[in-house]
Parts: C-alpha cells; structure tokens; sequence
C-alpha cells in the first residue's frame, strides 16, 4: 500500500499503485482543492508540487510519489498567505477560480526555482496550463508581483 | 419571503475542509470553534443582520466567475448604507421567483445573457433602501423620536439632534424590529452624488478562497455513503444500447453495479477510478439507427451556406426598417458577400458533475449542481422525480465557468444523477470526463450569412439585408420557450437587428434549418457570429464605397452618441491604422444588449504557416454605470480572450454523427504565450447599467479579419482563422 505524504503528513493509500495521484488525493483524501481538467496532462489544473517541483496529479501514478513529498494548494501555506496567493489576491486574478489552485502551484514552483523569472520565462513555465476565463493577462502581472518575494 | 442559501454546506463538507485546513495549520478550525453565536435576524428577503455587527447580503445570481458575489451585493450595501467590511455575501440557493427572479431573464433565477446587474439593479437598490428603511424606522421606535430625524451613515444609524447612535447590529438585538415601513419609492433612492460604493473596486469577495483550493465546486462535493458514477454514452446522439456485456466492468474492484438507462450505461463504483475503469471494460452494441449518424458538419456547412444564399428559401424576420429586398432588387449599386462560422465547444474547466442523494420514499432529493438557472434545475429535478419542487433541496455551486454550458442544460447530468441515486438508494455523483464532455457537448451552431447592401452615389449604406442560415438553438435548448417565440430565435439572431446603424432599409432573418448536433448559446451568444459577418461586411462596403473603416462607421453611427464614443475613443487608444511595421490593425463596432463597445485588433502574419499572431488589442466598453469598473475591465479583457480562442483557434467537427475531437489536444483553448496584450477603457456614458460579461466575444472576429484584410488584402470569410485557411485565402 503506497504511503503519500502530503502536505507534511503521513497516509496510506488504499488503492491500486496506479492510480493517479489527483483521484488519491481528491476522492481518498479529501483534498479537493487540486482540480480535474483533462486527465491528460494538457490543462494543469491539476498541478502539484512532488519534492517541490510541479507536476501533474492526474498523470502521476501514487506509486511513484510513494514516499516522496506532496504538496497540493491547501498546503502551499498556512493561512493562504504565500506570496503568490497574496499576489493572486492583490492582483484580483481569479475569475470562476477552477484553474488557479494550478496556476498558484505552477507559479510558486517556478519561482522557487528562479526566483526573477523574466516575462517570457513566466510565460513560458505558465504556458502548459489553461484558464478558459481569461485571466492570463492577470496572472502574468501577478506572477511579476510573487517574483523576489518567494 | 424565504430563500435558502449556502450553510447547509458545512455540515458535510466539514470533514474534508476540516482535515486540509488542519494540514495546513488547524487555524481555521479554531477559531470557528471558539465563535459563540451571536443572534441574527431577518430585514428582508435579502438582508439579515447579526448582533455582532455583520450585515449578511444575499444574491440570486449564480456565480461563474463573473464577479456578481461582489457587483450584487455592492448595488444594495450602497442604499442600505452598510458597512462593506461588515458585509458577507450569500449565493441563493432556491427561492420564490416573485421575489428573487430576474426580470431580465423571463423573471426566474437563471443566469445569462450578461444580465445579472441589468436586471437586478433596480432590484436590488430597492432592497437595500428598504432595509434601511427598516432600521431607520427601528431605531426611531427604540429611541421615541420620529423616523424623519434618523439618518445613517455606513454601518451606523443616528439621530443628530440627540447624538445618538446605533451600530447596525445592534438593531438585531433590539426587542422588536419594524418591518411595516412605507414602501419605497425611486424618489427615495440616494442620488449618484452621494454613492460611495458604487464604482468603487473593492476586492471580489470570492477570490481568497479560490487562491486557497477552498471554493467548492459541485465536482468537488462529497456525501457520506457516495457512489461515483461514470457513464458510456453513446457515440452518436440519439443511438440506444442494446447490448451489455458487463463481466469484465463488474469484476474491477469497488464496482457496485452496471444500469442500463435508456440512453447511456452507467456504471456505479465506490470510488471514481473504479467506476471509470469498470466503464472502460465495458462491451456495449449501440442502435445504429440515429438520424444523427448523417451528420457530417462539412457537408453540412456547404448546406447552410447555399440556404442563406437561395433567397427563395423564406427567411423568419428578426428585424424589419423599410424595405430592404426593393431597396435591394432596386439598387443601383449593390455589393454582396457571405460569411461562415463553425461549431464551437465551451470548454468550461470544470467538466460537468451532479449529485444527488433521493430521499427514501423517491419523492424528494438534495441536489448540488453547478447551473445558470436554480429554478430550472429544480423543475428539472422535480420531473425527473415526479414530484414537486419544494421537495427538491437545492444547492447551487460555485461553477468552475459557465459560458452557456450550464444555462438550460445541466438538466441531463442532473436527471441521471436523481435517477441512479433513487435506484441505489444512496447519494450518487455523476461525472463526465473531458472527453464525455467535448463528445456529448452542446455546441454553437455552424451559421452562414449572406450579406447584400446597397451603396449610394455619395458612398452611403442605405440598405442592408442579412440573412442567417442555422438550426434553431432556442428549440432545442428550451422548447417550451421557443413554442411561444413564433419562431424568432433570440439565440441565434440577436446582434443582427444593427440599431446603432442608421440605415434606412434593413431586414435581418433566419433561414430555421433542421438540427444537426445540440446546439446552445456560448459565450456572446448570437453576437459573436453575426457580428463577425456585419462587420467584415461594413469593411467591404467601405472599400467599395471609396471609404475607410473608421469614416463608414462614423456614418453610420452619426444618430449614436454612445456608439460614436466608443468607436472614437478605441480609435484613438489604438492610434488606428498606424501599426509598426510588418503589422496591420483591424476595428469593429460591437453591441451586446444596451452594451456597446469597440475594438482594434493589431496582427501580424506568418506567411509560410498561415499563423495570424494577435499582438495587441484594444477596447472602449460603455456598458452604463460601471458597479466595479476593475471586475468589469477584467470581464471585457477575458471576453476578448474568449473571443480571440475561438476565431482563431476551435472548430468542432462531426462526421458519421461522431464528433471528431476529445480533450485539449485537438480542442485547444488559447493560452498564455498566445494571447495579445490587452488594453481596456470604460466609458462610462451615466446610461442604465448592462452587463460586461461577454461584450467583448463580438468584437474579436471582424477586428481580427479586417486586420488581415489591411495586412494582406484577403477577406477571411470563415471562422476559425485557422492556419489552413489563411494560407487557401493567402492563395486565391
Ligand atoms: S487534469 Fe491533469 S493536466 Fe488536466
Ligand atoms: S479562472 Fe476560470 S478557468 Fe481560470
């Protein structure tokens, strides 16, 4: 039985070692937050963070996150206050809001790694995940925001 | 007077929010813990008070992003003169119509048409003076004075004479409210000198919880007891199964059963992998007797556009000034042309899910769903029982977009959610993958339109004939409306009627074509089509006429301040017609409703791939009283994104009644690298206040074609400029 880690505690799953991560962590643990789009790794609403670098749930099986540290929105930080969830506020990013728990952990993995992103590097790391509504141009400023904070 | 809203909720969400806040920290739990309760009351249908201070809002529309948990609420703080930090808000889940439908959408609650804040407006100014009414008047008694001498001012209510105050919630503790109040009238409504909310940009009260993973939607709901149920669903609409071969489904682990429905095959699992693997191993032989198998949206195209062109075909009049066909048959100089749209899909982010959990006797349920109308859901889960509405326990969710996907037509997912769940007397969730849901969608019809206007010696438009070939969307959408519509389809022709244009004889009509796949409203709705084909057209008219785009348009706007305001003002946002080089710029007019706007679009052109690139786009909105002009700015910028996705980049083909394409590979929305630089002015005109939402889809089409027309000096007269399509335009 996998054992996850997530967001800095412990579970075993009971499932199939193939399972997708997203299906473990929304419908066995409860952490709905991390959302569905595709299931096909072409949307990234899924998006989360495996030993801190962003992945997609849906295409990654538990098996291979066994082990190894899972961070989802929820866990991002304690009281929403990460400063690419301050950003996306201060910047008043989201509109239906479906895709931003992925666009966030996307946009806090890129800055972890290069903490000032130039403009086409943010677009380029944002660019592999969707936002129907439109917001893109609202992500990119809040993005340039987070950059130096994190 | 009732209406229920969101607590309920809690209840049984509280184990999962409970166990991913205590992950993050345990804070939220604690304090939740540790608040006593302090007394609430009822002022109206709309606002409660609570002894602690806070003024509890409620709203009627459905949130899908749009902002109205904020624009709504704001409209009635302002008459109440309430405290907006002391505000909470609250969706409606159900009410009575009478007091909370919207008049703008046939008086129930249903959410379309960019019509939230036109329609509630008044609605809700009314209610917030009438609350303060209320607390005026309670706090007179309370104080022996007379109501006269009582005034407020945010959050508090005072007597100036006395130096007496009272804060709001202190009215919720008073032994006695006053409810019976005079009526209230417009003349007691605050002058637009004294608001101090309205057109302010306070932050959208929905967005901490969306930047957290905290907002659920209804994919997100979870019941105790749930089974998930995945479905196969025919490959062609209108086909049956008619044999199931369930072995290998019923022996995946956690597979509770297989149901044969008439329609589709649901398999019903403890957990959705297993009930989406289980519905993977199914063997199903489907009908193949469906009228749908024909279908085939090339051919069927070809079609339309040769019924928009026979003009013995008779068209359905939408829009009638003069007499545009003698206009025409007697014009001196008449220039035609014909323009194409095909299928769009509205690719909301969030696929479509239902729950539902029918009460034991099969006569009543607790529903979540996702819906641009409460009130139709719960008709449409009443018939699916056979019972009443008021024993449908309704919750309306936070949509995860909506886009027209969810304004009528939620009604399947939610039927074999009430169905499968009083069948296995245990609350079930219906989901649809991405692929069900691109599969199964309800699209925005192929339209063709013939265009034929004639130009006076001076150059003048005076006459103009457009004629829509498509199936009627209201019919299949809404067939009890459309049985009353006389076969005027609001769906499908409204953008056409050109008021803003003086013309002098001018028709516009529908030439009602049989259904070839569902079809719905999306995103601008009629607009978006028939706007693209008028004014690509009006750019011909100009070059044939000796004119330019933007002298033509200020001709025909002569008898239109506010439309001349926003052509002028995107004119010189975007210093129109002076592009750097290698770069040409393209302008529409655009309506939506009472909204009007206009937009420049400025494109560059791969010759070799026949890729356009939108490199900037600019827009001037006037749609009225701007309630939160940063939300509305923010609306009209994802409309033209929205827009700008689908003319340049979505089709949806069918063919053998299959529809070709599945998830986000072959079905791609924009993204980020794609888009344009976008710049918005609100032109705030004083008119009524009318939507925002999706003012800025029919402005994309025609600002991006006539851009390329300038660039290369082809038409685009088809829609999705799809890189094929501009390099066979490039050729000819
Ligand atoms: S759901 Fe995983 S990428 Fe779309
Ligand atoms: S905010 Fe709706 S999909 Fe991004």
């Amino acid at each position: 039985m996998p054992t996850l880690i997530v967001n800095g505690r412990s579970f075993s799953v009971d499932a199939e070692p193939e399972t997708p991560l997203l299906w473990a962590l929304r419908e066995h643990l409860g952490l709905t937050g991390t959302k569905f789009g595709c299931g096909a790794g072409l949307c990234g609403a899924c998006t989360v963070h495996l030993d801190g670098e962003a992945v997609f749930a849906c295409q990654t099986p538990i098996e291979a996150a066994d082990g190894r540290a899972v961070t989802t929105i929820e866990g991002l930080s304690n009281t929403g206050d990460h400063p690419v969830q301050r950003a996306w506020v201060q910047e008043q990013v989201p509109q239906c809001g479906y895709c931003q728990s992925g666009q966030i952990m996307r946009a806090a993995a890129l800055l972890a790694a290069n903490p000032r992103p130039t403009r086409e590097e943010i677009i380029d790391a944002m660019s592999s995940n969707l936002c129907r509504c439109g917001t893109y141009p609202r992500i990119i400023r809040a993005v340039e925001r987070a950059a130096g904070e994190v | 007077m009732s209406g229920t809203t969101h607590p309920s909720r809690r209840g049984f969400l509280g184990s999962a929010i409970g166990f991913a806040v205590l992950a993050g920290g345990g804070l939220q739990v604690l304090r939740d813990a540790a608040l006593a309760q302090p007394t609430s009351r009822a002022v109206n249908a709309w606002v409660t008070l609570s002894s602690d201070g806070e003024v509890v809002i409620r709203f009627a529309s459905a949130e899908m992003g749009q902002g109205v948990n904020t624009s709504l609420p704001m409209i009635l703080a302002e008459e109440m003169d309430a405290d907006w930090s002391r505000v909470r808000v609250e969706q409606l889940d159900q009410g009575p119509v009478a007091t909370f439908g919207n008049p703008n959408t046939g008086g129930i609650l249903f959410t379309a048409g960019s019509s939230s804040v036109e329609g509630y407006f008044a609605i809700m100014r009314r209610a917030g003076a009438h609350a303060r009414r209320i607390l005026i008047h309670s706090a007179a008694q309370a104080w022996r004075v007379r109501p006269g001498e009582v005034t407020t001012e945010p959050g508090v209510i005072l007597h100036r004479a006395s130096g007496r105050r009272m804060e709001f919630g202190a009215v919720a503790a008073l032994p006695q409210i006053v409810t019976d109040v005079p009526p209230v009238s417009d003349a007691d409504l605050k002058p637009r000198s004294a608001w101090r909310l309205i057109g302010t940009n306070p932050d959208r009260r929905d967005i901490p919880g969306k930047t957290r993973g905290g907002t659920v939607y209804s994919i997100d709901v979870r019941v105790p007891n749930m089974l998930y149920a995945a479905l196969a669903l025919p490959p062609v609409e209108g086909e049956r199964p008619v044999r199931v071969s369930d072995t290998r489904a019923l022996a995946v682990p956690g597979v509770a059963r297989v149901i044969r429905m008439p329609h589709a095959v649901a398999v019903l699992a403890e957990r959705w992998e297993a009930a989406t693997a289980a519905r993977d191993a199914l063997d199903v032989e489907w009908t193949t007797s469906s009228p749908f198998r024909s279908a085939d949206t090339e051919k069927d195209l070809a079609e339309t556009a040769s019924a928009a062109r026979d003009l013995n075909r008779p068209g359905v009049p939408w829009e009638a000034r003069g007499n545009a066909p003698d206009a025409i048959a007697a014009g001196a100089r008449v220039i035609e042309a014909e323009y194409r749209t095909e299928p769009t899909y509205h690719a909301q982010m969030e696929p479509l899910a239902a729950i539902a959990s029918v009460d034991p006797d099969g006569r009543g349920a607790e529903v979540w769903l996702g819906t641009q109308s409460q009130t139709v859901s719960i008709a449409a889960a009443a018939q699916a029982l056979e019972t009443t509405p008021d024993r449908i326990r309704f919750h309306a969710m936070q949509m995860g977009g909506g886009f027209g996907r969810r304004t009528f037509f939620a009604r399947d997912i939610l039927r074999d959610a009430l169905l499968l769940s009083r069948e296995m007397r245990r609350p079930v969730k219906v989901m649809w993958t991405r692929e069900d849901d691109i599969r199964n969608g309800w699209f925005r019809p192929a339209t063709a339109h013939h265009l034929q206007a004639v130009l006076s010696p001076e150059g003048r438009v005076t006459a103009l004939r457009h004629r829509v070939a498509s199936p009627s969307v209201l019919a299949f959408a809404a067939p009890q409306r459309w049985a009353a519509a006389n076969n005027r389809d609001i769906l499908v022709m409204e953008g056409t009627e050109s008021t803003d244009y003086a013309i002098p004889d001018f028709l516009a009509e529908h030439v009602i074509l049989e259904r070839r796949a569902r079809v719905s409203a999306w995103r601008g709705i009629g607009w978006g089509p028939n706007l693209y084909a008028r004014e690509a057209f009006i750019d011909e008219l100009a070059e044939a006429a000796g004119s330019d785009p933007v002298s033509i348009r200020r001709q025909l706007l002569a008898s239109s301040p506010r439309g001349l305001a926003v052509l002028d003002t995107v004119v010189a946002m975007s210093d129109f017609g002076r592009p750097p080089p290698r770069r040409a710029h393209g302008i529409s007019f655009a309506g939506y409703k009472a909204t009007l706007g206009a937009g420049v679009a400025e494109v560059s052109l791969n010759t070799d791939t026949g890729e356009i690139r939108v490199h900037r786009f600019w827009a001037a909105v006037d749609s009225g009283i701007a309630i939160h002009p940063k939300n509305l700015e923010a609306q009209a910028e994802g409309g033209i994104i929205f827009g700008l996705s689908g003319l340049l980049k979505e089709r949806i083909t069918i063919s053998g009644g299959e529809v070709q394409q599945a998830n986000f590979h072959d079905y791609e929305p924009m993204r980020i690298h794609e888009i344009p630089e976008v710049r918005i002015r609100i032109i705030e005109s004083g008119a009524p206040p009318s939507g925002a939402g999706e003012i800025g889809v029919p402005m994309t089409g025609a600002a991006v074609a006539n851009a390329v027309h300038a660039l290369t000096g082809k038409r685009l007269r088809q829609m999705p400029f799809t890189p094929d399509r501009v390099k066979q335009a490039l050729s000819t």
